[in-house]
């Protein structure tokens, strides 16, 4: 059984200039113990997707629909339209948030609260969420911290965050994350903030603590060699939907979607020999506020089909684990519009021809 | 190699504290670097946060005085110059800058923003100006009509075109480019990329690129520079240093990175260095990298070393002099033995 079941959630922000649909009908799942990916670019509603499952959105937020089940427990956000209700799923979520759900954020400069020192902060969650004296509490931190190789917890545990450095704040963030030996930890880029030697460390940490706790992790980055080194299944969303989602080798070896496979033709792997051309996806993603009427890469996707601009795009399922929105490998678009020829969608483009002259000059 | 366009030595760039009862500090920032850039061509630089690959850049345009050394651009000496005997230098060294939010005035259109330059380098007449702005903008991929527009209409990604626009008005022959594509989106940093590397095509400007994205800085650079604590440890041909790092510090952060590809990613050895960099107002005595290296030795924390030539690479580490390179039997480390790393804390 999954852990964690999101069914066509949608989330949406009134604003002045429009409603702004930040996420529009996403589903995934995510099993007990496994290292799940969300990837997108800013705006594609990985971290509002995360907020939504934790209520912990904005006053404007609404939430039209969707299903959200947590251990077979009914959490959805949505319908909350009495008082009594939301004061209910509040009473439900806060039992949750720090205790079997918890969150590393991405700035472990802001996150701390400065004058609070940091053994009160680890404590802060171990004593609302377990029955436990303070004595308790406070070596269940310091085993924590020397979990997480913070050197000489005991004294630490007195600091305040001033004197920690980048890494060892994210340190101390994911202690307290793990304090209440949580089943679920959401990671919200939780190393984009840091140095790349440090980034290795704190990648190297979450894995062998959640190897060792068992606790499933989402962990929300841009970063796909993040992805590729950490996550077993990834999600790839863009302006609010999801676009593709399989096992990281799926994705990364057998893309489906346009969108997938221009973002890895976007970056460079300096393992690889020689340079291959960067093969950008040209445009710039929509404005949520006036969102395309059919699949929203539509407008930048070199493959697009006529349909494309019409409808959304179904479900196509390839594995039990791979599936992909994109009408191009629905079985359905053969039916309803001719494809491009496939020489013409395979000639490189202008900019691409540039690009492969570019790189044969430098290697000759 | 090609001709030389900027030739730098022992360039230094210190930074005072002052901090009360303490008296004054320094901060070296840029300490003893030396490097060079042919033109055409492009130097990668990389290095973590506050190793002083930034302030290198800007003491380069003098945005900061350097503190000792030389910049010869095309064999004047750029750090000697008066403000005024500057002046031309200044047009024809450009500067893009990491965060396009904060680098284009919100008050100017983007007309004025890019026509701004070359109506104080008097490049060309007010009528002159229009015409040229609209070459620019499609030239790196605007319409000519965006010209009447403010910078809040654009996206990050438009608006770092609109920097690189500006920079060309003037015609520069070298551009340094701090982290031009750290604030965009992945899609759209390929983008970026590749107007870079079309226009340094056309028109032979040479690049020094910052950017702490190892990947894309492999990409566009023929030559790498690799910064640690304000010290160049190592330069070299883009391919071999990432293919042979020699230096320790360059093996480290090169393990680091994590690749986008999940097959090759778990079969990566990561070599995990202990702790962080040291304050740069308090640095090791000897090699910066002396207090994280797993192959540190004794005369490491006793003496800077100096840099060493290999072929066509520099690197700054007593494990290549001649006779220690001798006694190995090569170039590689592959046979010392090394210093336990860090224990992963998680079984200490």
């Amino acid at each position: 059984m999954s852990l964690l079941e999101i069914r066509h959630l949608s989330t949406h922000f009134q604003t002045a200039q429009g409603t702004v649909k930040a996420l529009r009908d996403v589903s995934f799942r995510v099993s007990p113990g496994e290292v799940f990916g969300l990837v997108g670019e800013s705006g594609s509603g990985k971290s509002v997707s995360m907020l939504s499952l934790m209520g912990l959105l904005g006053e404007n937020s609404v939430i039209p629909e969707g299903e959200i089940l947590f251990g077979g427990r009914d959490i959805s956000p949505s319908e909350l339209n009495t008082k009594k209700k939301r004061r209910e799923y509040e009473k439900k979520m806060r039992k949750l948030r720090g205790g079997e759900i918890s969150m590393i954020f991405q700035d472990p400069m802001t996150f701390l609260n400065p004058v609070l020192k940091i053994g009160t902060q680890i404590c802060e969650g171990i004593l609302a969420h377990i029955h436990c004296s303070r004595e308790e509490a406070r070596i269940r931190a310091i085993e924590l911290m020397r979990q997480v190789g913070i050197p000489s917890p005991e004294k630490r545990l007195e600091q305040y965050p001033f004197e920690f450095s980048g890494g060892m704040r994210q340190r101390i963030i994911i202690a307290a994350a793990l304090a209440c030996k949580p089943k679920l930890i959401i990671a919200d880029e939780p190393t984009t903030a840091l140095d790349v030697t440090v980034q290795a460390q704190i990648l190297e940490l979450i894995q062998t603590l959640t190897d060792e706790s068992g606790a499933a992790v989402i962990m929300i980055t841009h970063d796909l060699g993040v992805v590729a080194t950490l996550c077993d299944r990834i999600a790839i969303l863009y302006a609010g939907r999801v676009m593709e989602e399989g096992l990281t080798e799926e994705i990364f070896y057998n893309p489906k979607h346009p969108y997938t496979r221009g973002l890895l033709g976007s970056i460079n792997n300096s393992e690889k020999d020689g340079n291959e051309p960067l093969r950008p996806i040209p445009g710039t993603p929509p404005d949520l506020l006036k969102l395309p009427a059919g699949c929203a890469f539509m407008p930048r996707c070199q493959e697009a089909l006529r349909i494309c601009a019409a409808q959304e795009p179904p479900e196509s399922s390839f594995s039990g684990t791979h599936r992909c929105f994109c009408w191009q490998n629905s079985m359905d678009a053969s039916l309803i519009t001719v494809p491009t020829p496939a020489a013409a969608k395979r000639a490189p483009s202008e900019a691409e021809a540039q690009n492969l002259a570019l790189s044969a000059a430098r290697e000759g | 190699m090609a001709e030389k366009l900027l030739e730098v030595t022992d360039l230094c760039k210190y930074f005072e504290l002052k901090r009360g009862l303490k008296g004054t500090q320094v901060v070296k920032a840029v300490d003893h670097v030396s490097f060079e850039i042919a033109k055409g061509e492009t130097l990668g630089l990389v290095g973590e946060s506050g190793c002083g690959k930034s302030s290198l850049g800007r003491t380069l345009l003098r945005i900061y005085e350097p503190t000792a050394g030389e910049i010869l651009y095309c064999g004047k000496d750029l750090a000697r110059l008066s403000r005024r005997g500057f002046l031309p230098y200044r047009r024809k060294i450009q500067m893009i800058f990491q965060d396009p939010y904060a680098s284009l005035n919100p008050r100017l259109t983007v007309g004025e923003i890019i026509g701004e330059g070359m109506q104080i380098h008097k490049l060309c007449t007010k009528a002159q100006a229009t015409r040229r702005v609209q070459e620019l903008l499609e030239l790196v991929g605007l319409k000519p009509d965006h010209i009447r527009r403010y910078p809040h209409e654009f996206s990050g990604g438009q608006r770092q075109r609109i920097c690189i626009a500006r920079t060309l008005s003037l015609d520069p022959e070298f551009i340094v480019c701090d982290e031009p594509i750290s604030a965009l989106d992945v899609s759209i940093q390929a983008q970026v990329i590749n107007l870079l590397e079309l226009i340094q095509k056309e028109r032979g400007i040479s690049y020094l690129f910052i950017a702490h994205d190892l990947g894309m800085v492999k990409h566009i650079s023929h030559r790498i520079g690799v910064m640690y604590l304000g010290h160049m440890v190592e330069t070299g041909p883009s391919n071999d240093v990432y293919h042979d790092p020699l230096h320790p510090y360059t093996r480290a952060l090169l393990s680091a990175e994590p690749i986008p590809d999940p097959r090759a990613a778990h079969l990566k050895k990561r070599i995990l260095l202990e702790g962080e960099i040291p304050s740069p107002i308090h640095p090791p005595k000897g090699c910066p990298f002396v207090t994280r290296c797993p192959y540190a030795m004794e005369v490491c924390a006793a003496i800077q070393p100096p840099s060493f030539e290999l072929e066509n690479r520099k690197v700054s580490c007593f494990l290549y002099e001649q006779w220690r390179i001798r006694e190995r039997g090569g170039k590689g480390l592959a046979s010392l033995p090394q210093k336990a790393p860090a224990q992963p804390p998680a079984n200490a």
